[in-house]
């Protein structure tokens, strides 16, 4: 049976060809879009490992900075820190730099290996209050406090997420372990070493729809007189009101006037994140969406054309005591095989992507349940196009076929 | 001729009207699409309001530099080395230094409130064609006397004051209270120059640090040219300052070893490349030099790759359309109609189709661009339908019309008259 509905289509092979190719770029488009979605959820459904409710972030504007001079901000620093530390609403307090905050896609990646291996992370330099603030959960060892004051200035202390822990070291115990600083190609002027103190469960500060990674935190003093922090987090209690802002930036106003102050609650950073991601998804779904309607229209047109067509050989089968079973199926059977033929083309140029390694950050097994996933869904709709037209092949009569010879 | 063709169209676009439902159907999603992309496209890159003098317009938006010791970086254009260096190039009319755009807060009632401020100075004024609602700009004195007055949009009027007037009316932002002294209609988040909702003198900047230091960047320069044919020689006069620009006396960029600045000027279509593809297509340059035709290239390989598929869906009806005609087909060549002739009526046939679906397709767009604008996706882009777009979108059907109606055409004056008369063919 195969064999023959093969030789049916060979024989109209530059009309099926053409039949294929849109199937393929169907299938093209369709696996496109299905990889991002099912990548996105993916990753969704994975924890985040910091709380992102009843967080404020306080971005201070960088003019108020004199490069000239940078030393001149630490006491200001200091006190608008302690200043937030002290208002009746906030729990807690953190300075963050490197980055903007969680949600903000950082720019820059750290490169490097530690005893052949290679890594790369993401970072963020953070002060001892950032634990309470974001709401991470500790797995092993310490996170920084005030006895990390002493240690020499060229002895960094750090934290791991577990994935760059594992990936790193193993099963072997991370603490105590050293990293290389700085990490190649930084221009840093502090040469030393990043030693690991503790290990928090999970971190990904690029928000819920992006791949998980490996991620340290350094610590940040507040007095430090070298770096400045890019931002300060607070952790509000719950229920405070929007309108809390006003006091809270007043208060910062007091501790120095020519500064300028924003504050934003992490959720609406939160919302801003996923507005980037989901509007691009949105909009490509949709325009596949209408793509796959338009094919499947124009497929059923096709289809429903070429049976009119073929109106003597159908009929000449019935009369030679074909069943309309077997008509439907024949039908049917040459739309599965065009379509088998189109997606096997189709599978073999997306595997090129694993091949090349040009999948990114996209996990085997998300590139192959979009595969399956978009296979059977141009299956469904090639077999739902075929329905119609297999249907009236059946109803041709042998003698409307004779009559037409 | 034609006519005879155009009415035999109808004829049969009416006979089957599964098929010319459906084939207007992807034609004119097909053209939805296009069209509200052309309609993007021409929203950053047309002179709209108050942006009327593009053609003339160049403008600096960064600078790249490198350290003795390798490092490269970039930051937002310096206001203290424009406005030091680059007064006077001959041939420009106007400079003007804005800076980038800053969210800040501003509180009213108690409720939070971020306005988009710009910083800027009187030549700002005269280089944009800004239609005032209330007042006017602030002017050289302000900006002299560090004066805090502000220029406000249309929106914040409403967010502030209702439906009152503003004028002389009070704004607290970042700790400094501003007089309102003008009000213009909103401006597109799309356009980097004349975006804000807020603008004030940009000696109202508390730390002045963009006057002292080079290193302090966040500015934008733009240039006024008093006619196109300067812009060359603008071009080379600004590069050849740039490469004099004593960058070694500065104290932070000896401190940091810098050893090398550079920036270039934009032209309008420039900037759109560079902030639109960027490093995706490869579009800038390791100095910052933008690329057009890589930019334009890449975007009409995108649009080909798009329209592919309801090409090859188009193609698929047509064949199947002119197989059904194939009696009809076959007379006409028994009678002595020409491949040529035969062809020309199948095209033409299709054309009509695609330009009905074409109109149809700007009915969608037009409503697509409505939703756009009203979602509010980008803040106070107003997307429209004009002239513009409208014949590009036109261009892009008639394309797809022959692009999808050659190779059927060519299929059917190949039909041997025999067969085509029995009414069977492969």
């Amino acid at each position: 049976m195969t064999r023959h509905l093969l030789k049916l289509i060979w024989n109209r092979r530059r009309t099926n060809a053409l039949l294929m190719a849109e199937v393929l770029l169907s299938f093209l488009a369709l696996f496109g879009i299905a990889t991002l979605a099912v990548y996105y959820t993916d990753n969704y459904r994975r924890p985040l490992g910091f709380d992102y409710r009843d967080v404020w972030v306080i971005e201070y504007n960088p003019k108020g900075y004199d490069p000239a001079f940078p030393n001149r901000n630490v006491h200001i620093y200091w006190r608008l820190f302690h200043a937030l530390e002290e208002l009746p609403r906030v729990e807690a307090v953190a300075t963050h730099s490197w980055g903007v905050a969680p949600y903000w896609v950082p720019g820059g990646e750290f490169r490097d290996e530690v005893d052949g291996r290679r890594y790369v992370a993401d970072a963020d330099r953070v002060s001892d209050g950032y634990l309470e603030v974001a709401g991470l959960e500790l797995t092993r060892g310490r996170w920084f406090s005030s006895e990390d004051d002493v240690v020499p200035p060229n002895d960094n202390v750090i934290v791991l997420n577990e994935r760059l822990a594992r990936h790193l070291f193993g099963d072997e115990d991370p603490l105590g372990r050293r990293l290389p600083w700085p990490p190649r190609g930084d221009g840093s002027r502090r040469p030393g070493e990043l030693r690991v103190v503790g290990v928090v469960r999970e971190y990904r500060p690029r928000g819920e729809f992006s791949a998980p990674g490996n991620h340290f935190f350094a610590r940040h003093r507040v007095d430090d007189p070298e770096s400045n922090g890019s931002s300060l987090l607070v952790r509000v209690s719950p229920g405070t009101p929007a309108a809390y802002q006003e006091r809270l930036v007043a208060r910062l106003f007091r501790e120095a006037p020519e500064w300028t102050f924003r504050v934003k609650p992490l959720a609406e950073w939160r919302a801003a994140n996923h507005r980037l991601r989901l509007t691009p998804l949105v909009a490509l779904g949709l325009v596949v969406g209408f793509l796959l309607l338009m094919v499947v229209l124009g497929l059923v047109g096709v289809l429903w054309q070429n049976v009119t067509q073929r109106t003597q050989e159908l009929g000449l089968r019935r009369a030679k005591g074909a069943t309309a079973a077997r008509i439907q199926r024949q039908i049917l059977g040459e739309v599965a095989i065009m379509t088998t033929v189109a997606l096997g083309v189709g599978t073999l140029l997306v595997v090129q992507l694993p091949l090349l390694d040009w999948l990114g950050s996209v996990r085997a097994g998300v590139f192959a349940a979009s595969l399956v996933l978009s296979a059977a869904t141009i299956y469904v709709l090639t077999g739902l196009c075929g329905l119609y037209p297999a249907r009236l092949a059946t109803r041709i009569q042998p003698a409307e076929a004779l009559h037409h010879e | 001729m034609l006519r005879s063709y155009l009415r035999l169209a109808t004829r049969v676009l009416l006979r089957r009207k599964f098929f010319t439902a459906v084939s207007l159907f992807g034609i004119s999603f097909t053209l939805v699409v296009l069209t509200v992309v052309v309609a993007l496209l021409d929203h950053v890159l047309a002179p709209l309001p108050p942006e009327t003098r593009l053609e003339r317009t160049l403008a600096v938006y960064q600078m790249r530099f490198s350290t003795r010791d390798g490092r490269r970086g970039r930051f937002e254009t310096s206001f203290l080395l424009m406005d030091r260096y680059m007064r006077g190039i001959p041939g420009v009319e106007r400079m003007s230094l804005l800076s980038t755009q800053q969210e800040m807060m501003a509180y009213a009632n108690g409720e939070p409130m971020v306005v988009t401020l710009k910083r800027t100075d009187a030549d700002y004024w005269k280089i944009l064609d800004f239609a005032f609602l209330e007042g006017g700009p602030f002017t050289e004195a302000d900006v002299e006397n560090a004066s805090l007055v502000a220029v406000i949009t249309e929106a914040m009027r409403r967010r502030f004051f209702g439906h009152a007037p503003a004028l002389g009316e009070t704004i607290e932002v970042d700790g400094q209270r501003f007089h309102v002294v003008g009000v213009v209609s909103n401006v597109s988040r799309l356009r980097p120059i004349p975006y804000s909702d807020f603008w004030v003198p940009h000696t109202t900047d508390k730390s002045g640090a963009h006057r002292r230091q080079i290193a302090a960047g966040g500015y934008v320069a733009a240039f006024l040219a008093r006619s196109p044919a300067d812009l060359p020689a603008i071009r080379a006069e600004f590069a050849s300052r740039m490469q004099r620009v004593p960058i070694h006396d500065d104290p932070v960029a000896a401190r940091e070893g810098v050893d090398r600045l550079v920036a270039h000027m934009e032209a309008p279509a420039e900037t759109v490349a560079r902030l639109y593809a960027g490093d995706d297509f490869m579009a800038v340059d390791e100095e910052g030099r933008v690329r057009l035709g890589r930019f334009f290239g890449a975007l009409a390989a995108l649009a080909f790759l798009f329209m592919l598929l309801p090409t090859l869906n188009l193609v698929n009806l047509n064949v199947s359309r002119v197989l059904e005609r194939a009696s009809e087909i076959g007379v006409r060549k028994a009678f002595g109609a020409t491949s040529r002739a035969l062809v020309g009526q199948f095209v033409v046939e299709n054309v009509v189709l695609t330009i009905v679906g074409g109109l149809l397709g700007f009915v969608g767009a037009y409503a697509v661009l409505g939703a756009l604008t009203g979602s509010e996706v980008i803040p106070y882009a107003q997307f429209r339908m004009n002239g513009r777009v409208f014949l590009s979108g036109l261009a892009l059907s008639v394309f797809f019309g022959v692009l999808s109606g050659a190779y059927p055409a060519w299929r059917m004056s190949r039909l041997n008259p025999v067969d085509a008369l029995k009414g069977g063919a492969r």
